[in-house]
């Protein structure tokens, strides 16, 4: 009968009540909602260098990632490719090579950095075979084909059938320098990847720097992206010795932090828009107690206890919070469906943004993460009660004389 | 008068109430313009940093290398025809009031070659003289370490491309870049000293040298991609602008861009971040709205039957809802006053002492090209303050426009009745 | 043992620096079964007394015992409990919960105590139906007229059978018709069951009914009488 007793009180003034309800609503569907966009930002961040570049981990001789020697590579080895394909976190791998050197088209030349792959294998661990604006991917057949970076591709004016010739160091001291044909273009929204990246066939590339049967990294997909740290720290344990598994944030350490600076980033936001949430709560909760002096007089002289009068208000506040809370969730769910699944495309105002050494592509998605939802959700229901708390002290407090008195 | 002093206690008759509700709306203004002048100090010094490393609050370029980046738009300040009469541009664009500084810049991709290993770079030819005190990259940099002439082979190195070339300071290496007919130039270059900025790209990629050095491997030793114009102060861009574009010869291909257009990534940053506070800022504006309109229709419906009996002595429904929203304009009125208070007092602590982020972000973060300084600081804008007091206002008159027409098409008969 | 004792009752305000003196040196003595009003003006000090001897008041000096229990031995948790079991309250107006329905009014009390909702309802239908109101059980009690208010108070009053059954002036918001079936409503109850009411009031109606009158001016007993009623 007290919970009757309170969810009747709640909407005897139902007006008062739906206001409430909807700043309520207001600020946990918004409030997850921007967290779902924040958390896309975040997620786009993560693949410009993980997807389109390093791959979420990569396995190199020790010291390799320091300075990317050259001469820190290690021999391409079937088996352990295998061993790798057959880890249960492991979704994609590709061996690379890794060569810096100037390619040139006709009178124009340009520095560049080489990856030399197998497409297929490529295609399991980067994304950048999906981000293709001329050309078509090329396939494991291919013996010199290459992909590059759109702002390489317009500097040097080329388009796919075009030759281009790249020049390097070899290994063995000499002077390497070997036709490519251009096969096709990728745009990633990445400056750095766009005007400097060029995929080629591994066993050209492997030949042109005298580093047959060589290799600098494996970059691997896994199936959690935010646990590949421990994936690393696994992997590497089943390494041979000189060979270790790096995680993207050990390769982009300000990017590791951005994200985690993210859970500071939404606590603080989460405590600034409930406060003021909280307050409207509270001033609601204390009307209707100041409403009802004279009936919780009534339910004194009948015998009731302060403690059982103040869990009546409690109680009322831990309602109006679930059906907040639910009601909250439900609009947050549909805004984020609606973000998740059309988004804002903003590339009208604003170009790509680089941050922590990813970038933001300049659109608005949502992503789903439970924790955007969970945690917001929580602590609208600590805010209810909370505000509840007060106004419940006050009405325990009453004396049953002068609340009698009142009408 | 009389209407305000009735107003007035009328507001004060349930003064919990009166007073949580003050509370919401000053501290959420107290929030907006504090967050509001934080950003507007983090994104001054954003903007400062970059312009001084990039392309200066105005940058003179030729044709559209602020967005094409190609590196054939080369151009010669004499050549120009901007010598003969009044001089060369740099001095007469110097001259201007309000001018700081204007640097020189040729920018070459090219590729830097040790005995081991070979990387692509983006040979940065400076003034070394007019860019020392100013470019943020140089800062750190010891005197002695600082290169001096515009044509030795001196060059200062980013310290990520120094350990990836496996070069010490004193070492020597190459540069090749792409000659004036296409062919391959290369030049000897000195390390002199490195440059750690933490921002990745120029940690990896940095080589900066005197710029006819650089200017040299393109054949003509004046050649520059940049006038980089830096201001004593940001918002002089608007008057300084015109006045430099009018400068510039209309047959030579120049033009003179902003900030904003030649650092497309440091103001799009700024942008973003702005826009998703600005979200924020309307939750909140959203959720205290709510609030005060909650507040004010209590107070209407408590007073049902007071208002019953005002309108049978003969006061009109019009003369009720005056009353309601002059109630609600002195709410409005005391909480902008009292969150300016706060709003000025928080602003000042973040000004005078600011926010240390450093145990919770690395002292590197990069955001749009500029590396973010994890002590924030704030700066007064005066003008957003006051704008955003007289949102409050605005506010509460459109909050009680609800409220005030209940309480206008109340029925005497049926009020009377209530309770 | 007398039901109801107080010894040299005083109940002082403090009002400003003032002190307003509502009852003054009070003996009374009410045994059990009794049906008795207090009466007298205005100010008299009537509610101050009820409310005292239902503990919800507590005198500022003096003694009172009800049932056995010396209030002043008691913390304010026994005192609740207390109040739930051995007395009943019946107010002027505003006596129900707007938002319960009747019967849930009525077994409010037994809820409290914790009585299982079969044998509460149960025992509300019985009451209802003795006190003239069945059939109104789901009603709000805003679409109750005031005597039919009053009746439900009264069955949710002596639900829990208590010792007494306190009054404050039940009937000032009736008519005299009503009040009249009211007072001989609780009259049978009185006799039936043996329920000790004790009211306060100055309606010349429920004084014709009471067998005790106690008058009270300037919060002093001024006469005690007992009357033979038909
Ligand atoms: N909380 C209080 N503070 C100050 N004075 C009080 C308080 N409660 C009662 N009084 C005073 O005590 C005196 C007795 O009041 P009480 O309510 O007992 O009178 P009453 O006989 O019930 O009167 P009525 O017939 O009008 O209900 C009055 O003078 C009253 O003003
Ligand atoms: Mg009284």
């Amino acid at each position: 009968m007290l919970l009757r007793l309170a969810s009747r009180n709640l909407w005897r003034n139902r007006r008062r009540t739906l206001l409430t309800l909807s700043a309520m609503v207001v600020s946990l569907a918004l409030l997850t909602l921007s967290l779902g966009v924040f958390s896309g930002m975040l997620v786009d961040i993560l693949s410009s260098t993980t997807e389109q570049y390093h791959g979420h981990l990569v396995i190199n001789a020790q010291g390799y990632l320091d300075d990317r020697d050259m001469y820190l590579n290690f021999p391409s080895d079937p088996e352990l490719l295998k061993r790798l394909q057959q880890d249960g976190e492991v979704i994609g791998s590709s061996e690379r090579l890794r060569g810096f050197g100037l390619v040139s088209h006709k009178d124009r030349s340009y520095p560049a950095e080489l990856l030399g792959i197998r497409p297929e294998m490529e295609k399991t661990v980067t994304k950048l075979h999906s981000q293709l604006i001329a050309g078509t991917f090329p396939s494991d057949a291919d013996p010199n084909g290459a992909v590059l970076g759109s702002g390489l591709a317009k500097k040097l004016s080329v388009s796919p059938g075009d030759e281009l010739v790249f020049v390097t160091q070899a290994a063995d001291g000499s002077i390497g320098n070997d036709l490519l044909i251009v096969r096709a273009i990728f745009s990633t929204g990445h400056s750095g990847h766009d005007n400097s990246l060029i995929l080629v066939p591994k066993a050209w590339l492997q030949q042109l720097m005298a580093l047959e049967g060589k290799i600098h990294e494996i970059a691997l997909a896994v199936r959690d992206p935010l646990r590949a740290a421990e994936d690393a720290q696994r992997l590497t344990s089943q390494l041979n010795d000189g060979l270790k598994a790096t995680d993207w944030g050990e390769l982009l350490p300000e990017m590791r932090e951005a994200i985690a600076s993210f859970d500071v980033s939404r606590f603080i936001f989460v405590v600034i828009l409930y406060f003021a949430t909280g307050l409207g709560i509270l001033n609601t909760v204390f009307m209707s107690v100041m409403e009802r002096t004279r009936e919780f007089g009534i339910l004194m002289a009948l015998g009731m206890r302060p403690l059982q009068i103040r869990l009546i208000v409690l109680l009322e506040c831990l309602l109006l919070g679930l059906l907040g809370t639910a009601l909250g969730l439900v609009v947050g769910l549909l805004l984020s469906s609606y973000m998740a699944l059309v988004g804002i495309d903003l590339s009208g105002w604003i170009t790509p943004v680089t941050y922590a050494g990813g970038t933001i592509q300049p659109r608005l998605r949502a992503i789903f993460e439970q924790r955007n939802f969970i945690d917001p959700a929580y602590m609208l229901l600590l805010v209810s009660l909370l505000a509840g708390f007060l106004p419940a002290r006050r009405a325990a407090r009453l004396q049953p004389v002068a609340a009698l008195r009142e009408d | 008068m009389e209407t305000l002093l009735l107003a007035w206690r009328n507001v004060w008759r349930n003064r919990r109430r009166t007073l949580i509700t003050i509370l919401a709306m000053s501290f959420s203004l107290m929030l907006i313009q504090a967050f509001h002048n934080l950003s507007f100090g983090v994104y001054a010094q954003m903007v400062d940093s970059g312009v001084r490393s990039g392309s200066g609050h105005i940058a003179v370029y030729r044709g559209d290398y602020a967005l094409s980046r190609d590196d054939r738009l080369l151009w010669v300040m004499d050549e120009m025809g901007v010598m003969g009469v009044m001089g060369n541009l740099q001095t007469r664009i110097t001259a201007l009031d309000g001018v700081k500084a204007v640097l020189p810049r040729i920018y070459l991709p090219a590729l830097a070659q040790s005995s081991r290993e070979s990387r692509g770079i983006l040979l940065t030819g400076i003034d070394p003289i007019a860019e020392n005190g100013i470019n943020p990259l140089l800062k750190q940099i010891d005197a002695p370490a600082l290169i001096k002439s515009l044509d030795g082979r001196d060059a200062l190195v980013g310290s990520r491309l120094l350990s990836e070339l496996k070069l010490k300071v004193g070492n020597k290496f190459v540069v090749t870049a792409q000659g004036p007919e296409g062919q391959l130039v290369s030049e000897l270059l000195r390390i002199r000293g490195l440059v750690k900025s933490g921002i990745r790209e120029v940690d990896g990629s940095l080589v900066m040298v005197g710029r006819q050095r650089a200017a040299l491997m393109t054949g003509q030793s004046e050649a520059i991609h940049e006038l980089a114009v830096i201001l004593e102060n940001p918002d002089l861009e608007e008057k300084l602008l015109p006045l430099i574009g009018a400068m510039l010869p209309a047959d030579s291909g120049l033009n003179a861009v902003s900030w904003e257009l030649a650092m497309a990534n440091l103001a799009n940053a700024i942008k973003l971040d702005y826009a998703s506070q600005k979200f924020i800022f309307l939750i909140i504006v959203l959720i205290v709205t709510i609030g005060v309109v909650n507040t004010l229709l209590m107070s209407v419906m408590e007073r049902i039957r007071e208002f019953g009996v005002i309108l049978a002595v003969g006061a009109s429904p019009a003369r009720l809802r005056a009353t309601v929203m002059t109630e609600a304009l002195l709410l409005g009125a005391v909480s902008m006053l009292f969150g300016n208070l706060l709003g000025a007092l928080a602003t000042w602590y973040l000004v005078e002492i600011g926010i240390d982020l450093r145990d919770f972000i690395p002292e590197t973060m990069e955001f749009g090209g500029v590396v973010f300084d994890p002590v924030m600081r704030a700066a007064w804008d005066i003008n957003y303050m006051l704008q955003m007091s007289a949102y409050v206002l605005l506010l509460s008159v459109i909050a009680s426009l609800y409220p005030a027409a209940k309480a206008a098409r109340i029925a005497p008969a049926v009020a009377m009745r209530h309770h | 043992m007398p039901l109801i004792s107080l010894n040299n009752l005083s109940k002082i305000y403090p009002l400003g620096n003032q002190q307003i003196v509502a009852v003054q040196e009070l003996d009374l003595r009410i045994e059990a079964g009794e049906f008795a009003v207090l009466a007298g003006p205005s100010g008299s000090g009537k509610t101050t007394v009820l409310n005292i001897v239902g503990a919800l008041d507590t005198p500022s000096t003096g003694r009172v015992r009800v049932d056995g229990c010396d209030y002043r031995e008691m913390k304010p948790k026994a005192l609740a409990d207390f109040r739930l079991r051995r007395i009943g309250f019946i107010f002027q107006s505003y006596n129900l919960i707007p938002v319960l329905t009747a019967a849930e009014n009525a077994e409010f009390t037994l809820m409290l105590q914790g009585v299982a909702p079969k044998a509460r309802r149960a025992k509300i239908s019985a009451l209802f139906a003795e006190l003239g109101i069945a059939g109104l059980e789901e009603r709000r009690p805003n679409d109750l007229s005031g005597g039919q208010q009053q009746r439900v108070a009264i069955a949710r009053a002596i639900a829990p059978e208590p010792a007494v059954i306190l009054a404050d002036e039940p009937t000032a918001n009736l008519d005299s018709h009503t009040a009249e079936d009211l007072l001989q409503l609780m009259r049978r109850l009185n006799r039936e069951k043996g329920t000790t009411f004790l009211f306060s009031s100055h309606d010349p109606l429920v004084i014709a009914h009471a067998e005790r009158v106690i008058s009270l001016r300037d919060g002093r007993l001024e006469n005690d009488i007992r009357q033979e009623i038909g």
